[in-house]
């Protein structure tokens, strides 16, 4: 397997995602939301700084995610209603190549709507006059492409056993799920039954954590807190790999299984 | 002996499970030999695409076999032989033409440089000359179907299989496609189509395939298929009495007021009923050749296997 049709793949992803303007206005209307948070003043400069900073990570993080999954699940739905897939399948490409092409254009158009973000995110501090702990936030920035290779593949999987519409809303609910459900389960664990208690750990492991990937409050508190170390980095790095082979080997599977 | 391009043999197709199965492909076979032009007609839902879609490796076929360059169907060595055009496809809104077809062209091997001379080429030759720069989301379904040929002729492939060929294309593009078919038969390319337009098939084609309710009517050379469409009229005005011998009545000729029409299948047999209506004091009046069609004849086979038990 050759490198080239994937990479050609990815490009013709990129290209429809930089071209069309939900991208834009995602990021647009996250900027205005981030935006209004300037206005408060309850803070104090230094504060407002900071309470700038935590919201606009977490718009910014929360909105990467769900233009994600917006674009993983239509993936392959898109090309079967279109027929798109045809031509594309005919020439010499396996399909694991396809669906490999496919996940790195999806991140690709992750990365530059994460792009424009970061710019709307530097741009923003720099007006107010905040520090941006370098280390921390670029750790940041990693673990968010992490989370969204977790969350991509994911969607490619639910795109392969459901429809358009039922992948996109399960995707984002199973986001929202993934990401809260430390922060929830902790709380509800000491009051659970036994068998409450046993599902919370068996979901535990089933669902993807990624609070985990979320270092936004340590980047908006930069002097608090340490840059992770390497360890983490790497225990974090592999965490993302096991849930992204699993969901793209099951991605794969019903692919290469189907019948177009 | 022309090698085998394509080779299906005993292919049957299933959608479905359980008791929604839905066998849309039974038991076909057929070969299409090396430089061949092919046509496969039938109605739709006959089984057309679901063919074409088994011999690109898109589908699993529930029993049979097809082998593709002498390849197991699907393998990315018998695709890279191939071009393929899709019943219409709705290609990407936000790419440009160009980019479309350098992500084709680069998909079948072709370097940046070949694509860059390539391109002008092939959309000059499929009649979208000055479109490279268009963004696909202003192109007609035609213009689209032009550029789903273009998509299949990128890098010249040995062999075209092209599914509902001119659908969306008006007379000029059907004229235009007609041309390309022409001279890549010349060049010696095998092509193995599907198409409404029987016309088409007709002056395109060396051979036809019918294929009705998923298996296959009749396959035979076009001037086979045609030979039996070829009739000749006479007409005739009877003489004062006279009664037709019995080797004109089985023609069943039709007869009122003293004036006859019948029809025969051949020359020898059209001069064989003027002597017995010369015999029979007939006087002929003129005898005109009519040649049906293969979509009559097509009507007359698919409208048989439909009201047969």
């Amino acid at each position: 397997m050759t490198v080239k049709p994937t990479l050609l793949i990815a490009k013709s992803v990129l290209i429809e995602a930089v071209r069309r303007r939900e991208v834009y206005a995602v990021v647009l209307v996250s900027t205005l939301l981030i935006g209004l948070v300037m206005t408060v003043r309850f803070f104090g400069l230094e504060g407002l700084s900071k309470f700038y900073r935590e919201i606009a990570l977490k718009v910014m993080g929360i909105a990467t995610a769900l233009t994600v999954v917006v674009l993983a699940s239509r993936q392959l739905p898109r090309e079967f209603e279109t027929r798109t897939i045809y031509p594309l399948l005919a020439k010499p490409i396996s399909r694991t190549g396809f669906l490999l092409g496919k996940l790195l254009g999806v991140l690709l158009g992750a990365g530059f709507c994460f792009a424009l973000f970061m710019a709307v995110f530097l741009a923003g501090t720099w007006v107010l006059g905040g520090r941006v702990p370098w280390v921390l936030f670029l750790q940041h920035v990693y673990l968010q492409m992490l989370m969204l290779l977790v969350l991509a593949t994911l969607c490619f999987w639910l795109s392969m056993i459901l429809h358009l519409d039922a992948a996109i809303t399960i995707g984002v609910l199973l986001f929202l799920l993934a990401a809260t459900f430390t922060t929830v389960t902790s709380t509800l664990y000491d009051f659970a039954s036994p068998f409450g208690r046993a599902l919370i750990v068996g979901l535990t492991y089933v669902i993807p954590q990624l609070a985990l990937f979320d270092l936004s409050e340590k980047a908006v508190h930069g002097e608090a807190w340490e840059p992770l170390r390497l360890p983490v980095m790497a225990a974090l790095t592999a965490y993302a790999a096991v849930y992204t082979v699993i969901h793209f080997s099951l991605a794969l599977l019903s692919f290469r299984r189907r019948s177009l | 002996m022309p090698a085998n391009v394509i080779e299906v043999q005993d292919l049957a197709v299933e959608y479905g499970r359980g008791k929604r199965r839905f066998r849309a492909v039974d038991g076909v076979t057929f070969r299409v030999a090396e430089g061949e032009c092919v046509g496969f007609i039938g109605a739709n839902g006959a089984g057309k695409s679901s063919t074409m879609k088994a011999i690109m490796g898109f589908l699993f076929p529930a029993a049979g076999h097809v082998r593709v360059f002498g390849e197991d169907a699907g393998t990315a060595r018998s695709r890279q032989r191939i071009g393929y055009l899709p019943e219409v496809a709705l290609y990407y809104p936000f790419m440009k033409a160009r980019e479309l077809l350098e992500l084709y062209g680069g998909l079948s091997g072709l370097t940046r440089v070949s694509l860059r001379k390539r391109i002008p080429e092939i959309l000059d030759r499929v009649g979208l000359a000055g479109r490279a720069e268009s963004l696909l989301r202003d192109f007609s379904k035609g213009m689209q179907q032009r550029l789903g040929i273009a998509q299949a002729l990128i890098a010249d492939p040995e062999a075209l299989i092209l599914d509902e060929l001119s659908s969306g294309l008006d007379p000029i593009g059907r004229h235009d496609l007609r041309d390309v078919l022409m001279e890549l038969r010349r060049r010696g390319r095998t092509i193995f189509f599907s198409s409404h337009e029987l016309t088409e098939v007709e002056s395109l084609c060396d051979r036809v395939i019918i294929i009705h309710g998923g298996k296959i009517v009749t396959q035979a050379t076009v001037a086979e298929l045609m030979r039996p469409l070829s009739e000749i009229e006479i007409s005739f005005v009877t003489g004062n009495g006279s009664s037709l011998p019995a080797s004109l009545t089985a023609l069943r000729p039709h007869v009122a007021d003293g004036h006859g029409t019948l029809i025969v299948d051949s020359p020898t047999r059209c001069a064989e009923a003027i002597l017995a209506l010369s015999g029979a004091g007939c006087q002929v009046r003129r005898t005109s050749t009519r040649v049906r069609s293969l979509e009559d004849h097509f009507i007359e086979l698919v409208g048989a296997t439909r009201r047969a038990p």
